[in-house]
């Protein structure tokens, strides 16, 4: 059956075209006949998308993410809308030079699903995964749909990009009830909140300095510049820094608080460059100014206030999807300040 | 009032703001390690606002060409990358200073420069003191930083020292050392580096044993036969390294300080907390517990010294240790030593530790491997597979770290028989990421005031106390155990095997 989105071109790319029931002894074969390879797997990462247009850019993903973090990677591609269900499996080695001669490989298996129900994406996943390891699932779909209780309560950790998201506030209304269901015991990565990382490390650094601190409390107005598509990392952003001056978010955009006065919150849209360009927090006798230029992988920090004015260099936030979850791969599990931030967000989206 | 962005940046040991002075700033290790360490620091975000280095030596230059030469060194040296873009914000913050290490004026005017730095910051920051000139400068240093006044820390601030190795020669001149640093600092803002416990693996030891519950209740002599801990060098004196190497020796030069290390974080107790102290206080008891070795006798029957002959390694010709570049060719100093060494605690009775470390062996590899008692009874193996049958647990710490688990498994076939297969993770292969030099961890555990992987004073001393009666039977009796040989190239002396073969063991084949 032809999938009218995808060129054979696209799908050789996938790999080795296997029978569903065959996929794991094909993935034996691949290593008894290449005994230079060495398979390595630390933990399953699975990518769900139902967009065939994004299956090309999903294979550059795994491609640099193997290359650092080596794992089962499962690609689902599902096609809900397709006129009649089918199910089709690919696989490959994606491997990379370790000590000069030999490689270290980490298995791919790809599936192009039609008309996939919930029952079937989640047996896909748990059929193949690499026993005893983590299970971390990047979802580009919707989380109204397919996004079932009986798969995310065997996530370890579900990471998103609410810069992708339609309608934030459903998406995020979905992630609640998921995080609340009493099956579920994920940690949750959004993208978007990744993306301000060293911003927010840079804007607490200012702060270590007393005379800085010390001005704090007179914030009254935020700033952010962002790229368009980018507006979630900046309304995380803010409603972090609200809730850390003990604001309380809402949607004009002006955060009262009970001991100072109000903050503003200004956010502006540009067309090109980074996802954040531009932090800047003032009151009556402080300024701080993080920016960063489109070019530069450092952001300018000055800060200045009475008797105390720097200009520092920190390193910038990564911007590739596969360094954004390079970066969530190489921390430690464990709860993110992001779950905490959600019903901010969920108010600043009303 | 506390910052309240802080939560974000609790992730990692977070540098208080400060001013580092190098002693010895021009010297290699300065090139090849420090300045290479901070840029790295800097490019992952975690150096303090306002920082400054100023590097203290001899030679006078300007800060330009000071800043040039760290430039060269740091496109070579770097983890990351090198970039223009960081390297030119980063080298404004680094400064040369003249002086002679005995010229009081020259940390008066020390002085005066860290505290421009503050009038230019706005406000007073602390002071890392980096010792790392020639052992023999350190204390004179000390007693300057003193009479400078540079060892008071400005109000509500720090002022550390960190000492590079070797700390002493021996327990008298490492007390002595002690004392200076004493004279001049508290224990608490004293850092002594043993860059071994900077490592990844290293630290992995403590994570491995307290981390996962299978390993903990077989980790005694009830289930362990014998533990070895190897580092083998493939160089010899090359790039001048004999002058220094000739006075000092491998005992001197890596069993004291990294060996022990090594052999504390395998055998000590669980510390009741992961504080410095809590952990340094169980490593220690592990050198305090180890059985002396007191005179001729017990240290000939226990511990095999060594100098290579002419050999070759990888195919190229060696020559033997007396023939080396600045090597005395009478010289009577140990290029390989080999220890059996006890712990005396109820954990560790009877289980031998053995030791060894030397240079021109065929490769380069530092290892712990721990060797399981074999079962009691196996009924359907041969004697000849019983003698093979334990289970080895090897820790890489360098090169290609990782842990390899060896367990017998049955052949394929008709036949009951066994064979010894290997359970391998390798961190290079499993992560892709190269971990950070063992010098940036320290650097950045030391402005952040966490001890724990530096030596603690106790801890030196009691291994200079072990080592010292080893250096007194070799070079003091009147009975001197034998100075062994070994070809370059080969796995050390036939005495070596012989040590172990009188408990029915050998050593693992690298
Ligand atoms: N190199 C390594 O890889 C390494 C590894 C581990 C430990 N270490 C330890 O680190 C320390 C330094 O080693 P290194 O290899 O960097 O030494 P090095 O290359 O010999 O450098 C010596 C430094 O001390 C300075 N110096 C010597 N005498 C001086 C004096 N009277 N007044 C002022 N400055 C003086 C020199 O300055 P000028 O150039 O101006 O004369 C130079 O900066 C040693 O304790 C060594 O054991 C080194």
């Amino acid at each position: 059956m032809p999938f009218p989105a995808l060129s054979e071109n696209d799908l050789a790319r996938l790999g080795m075209e296997v029978p569903l029931a065959r996929v794991d002894k094909s993935l034996a074969e691949l290593w008894e006949n290449d005994s230079a390879k060495t398979r390595a797997s630390l933990i399953n990462f699975a990518i769900y998308t139902e967009s065939a247009s994004d299956l090309s850019r999903n294979m550059e993903l795994l491609e640099a993410i193997t290359a650092e973090h080596a794992c089962r990677a499962l690609l689902i591609l599902n096609l809900p809308d397709a006129p009649a269900p089918n199910a089709r499996a690919f696989i490959n080695a994606l491997c990379r030079p370790y000590q000069g001669q030999q490689v270290v490989c980490s298995e791919q298996v790809a599936f192009i699903l039609e008309q996939a129900t919930p029952q079937a994406v989640q047996n896909i996943v748990f059929a193949h995964l690499d026993s005893d390891l983590p299970l971390i699932v990047l979802w580009q779909g919707t989380l109204t749909r397919n996004f079932d209780e009986r798969l995310y309560s065997h996530i370890d950790t579900l990471i998103v990009d609410s810069s992708l998201w339609q309608n934030p506030a459903i998406e995020l209304s979905a992630l609640t009830t998921a995080l609340e269901s009493e099956t579920a015991d994920f940690d949750v990565r959004d993208l978007s909140w990744t993306r301000s990382h060293f911003l927010r490390t840079s804007l607490a650094t200012c702060f270590q300095d007393a005379r800085a601190l010390e001005h704090l409390p007179a914030i009254t107005q935020i700033e952010i510049t962002h790229a368009s598509e980018h507006r979630m990392a900046a309304l995380l952003l803010g409603a972090w820094i609200a809730q850390r001056l003990g604001g309380t978010p809402s949607s004009n955009l002006t955060f009262p608080r009970a001991n100072g006065p109000s903050i503003q919150f200004t956010l502006t849209s540009v067309s090109t460059g980074p996802s954040l360009q531009k932090l800047h927090l003032t009151g009556p006798n402080v300024q701080i100014q993080i920016s960063r230029h489109s070019d530069s992988r450092f952001v300018q920090v000055c800060t200045s206030c009475p008797n105390h004015k720097t200009q520092e260099i920190y390193p910038a936030d990564v911007e590739t999807d596969a360094e954004l979850i390079g970066e969530q791969l190489s921390r430690a599990g464990g709860r993110t300040l992001y779950s905490s931030l959600i019903p901010q967000l969920r108010e600043l989206l009303k | 009032m506390e910052n309240p962005f802080q939560e974000t940046l609790i992730q990692k040991n977070r540098a208080e703001p400060c001013s580092v002075v190098i002693f010895g700033a021009t010297g290699d290790l300065t090139h090849r390690k420090l300045i290479p360490a901070l840029y790295n620091i800097a490019a992952c975000g975690d150096l303090p606002p306002q920082f400054k280095v100023v590097g203290f030596a001899r030679r006078e230059k300007s800060d330009d060409v000071f800043r040039s030469e760290l430039e060269t060194a740091n496109k070579k040296h770097s983890r990351q990358a090198h970039t223009q873009e960081l390297w030119s914000g980063f080298s404004q913050s680094i400064h040369y200073h003249q002086s002679e290490f005995q010229d009081v004026e020259g940390y008066k005017a020390l002085g005066r420069l860290l505290d421009q730095f503050d009038v230019e910051r706005g406000t007073t920051a602390n002071r890392l003191f980096y010792l790392a000139s020639a052992p023999e400068f350190f204390k004179p240093i000390l007693e300057h930083l003193k009479a400078a006044g540079l060892h008071v820390p400005p109000q509500g601030k720090w002022a550390r020292v960190v000492c590079e190795k070797p700390f002493g020669k021996d327990l008298a001149t490492a007390r002595g050392l002690n004392e200076a640093v004493a004279n001049t600092f508290a224990e608490k803002d004293t850092y002594r580096i043993d860059h071994y416990l900077g490592k990844e693996t290293a630290q992995n030891i403590m994570v491995l044993r307290f981390a996962n519950s299978i390993f903990e209740p077989n980790w005694n002599s009830r289930y362990i036969d014998h533990i070895q801990i190897t580092c083998a060098e493939n160089l010899g004196m090359e790039g001048g390294r004999g002058g220094y190497y000739d006075t000092a020796g491998a005992l001197r030069d890596m069993v004291q300080n990294h060996l022990f290390q090594l052999l504390s974080l395998v055998a000590m107790e669980p510390p009741t907390d992961l504080s410095a102290d809590a952990v340094r206080d169980e490593k220690v008891k592990v050198i305090r517990s180890l059985r002396p070795l007191i005179g001729p006798n017990a240290v000939g029957q226990n511990v095999i010294r060594a100098q290579y002959t002419t050999g070759s390694v990888d195919g190229v010709a060696r020559p033997g240790y007396r023939q080396e570049d600045r090597v005395n060719p009478e010289s009577q100093t140990e290029a390989y030593v080999a220890l059996r060494l006890f712990v005396d605690t109820w954990r560790w009775q009877g289980v031998p530790f053995y030791i060894r470390v030397g240079k021109q062996l065929p490769k380069k590899a530092t290892e712990i491997s721990v060797h399981f008692k074999r079962p009691p009874q196996v009924p359907f193996a041969t004697s000849k597979l019983i003698d093979n049958s334990e289970n080895t647990l090897v820790i890489r710490i360098q090169p290609d770290e990782g842990m390899a688990l060896r367990i017998l498994c049955k052949q394929p076939g008709q036949a009951l028989s066994m064979q010894p297969v290997k359970m391998d993770f390798r961190y290079s292969s499993s992560f892709g990421k190269a971990s950070p030099e063992a010098y940036e961890r320290l650097l950045l555990d030391a402005m952040a005031g966490d001890a724990t992987l530096f030596a603690r004073r106790d801890e030196v001393e009691n291994a200079w106390k072990f080592i010292d009666e080893i250096q007194a039977a070799w070079h003091k009796s009147d009975t001197p155990p034998p100075m062994c040989e070994y070809p370059a190239g080969s796995w050390g002396p036939k005495e070596a095997d012989q040590l172990l073969a009188q408990n029915g063991h050998e050593w693992r084949l690298l």
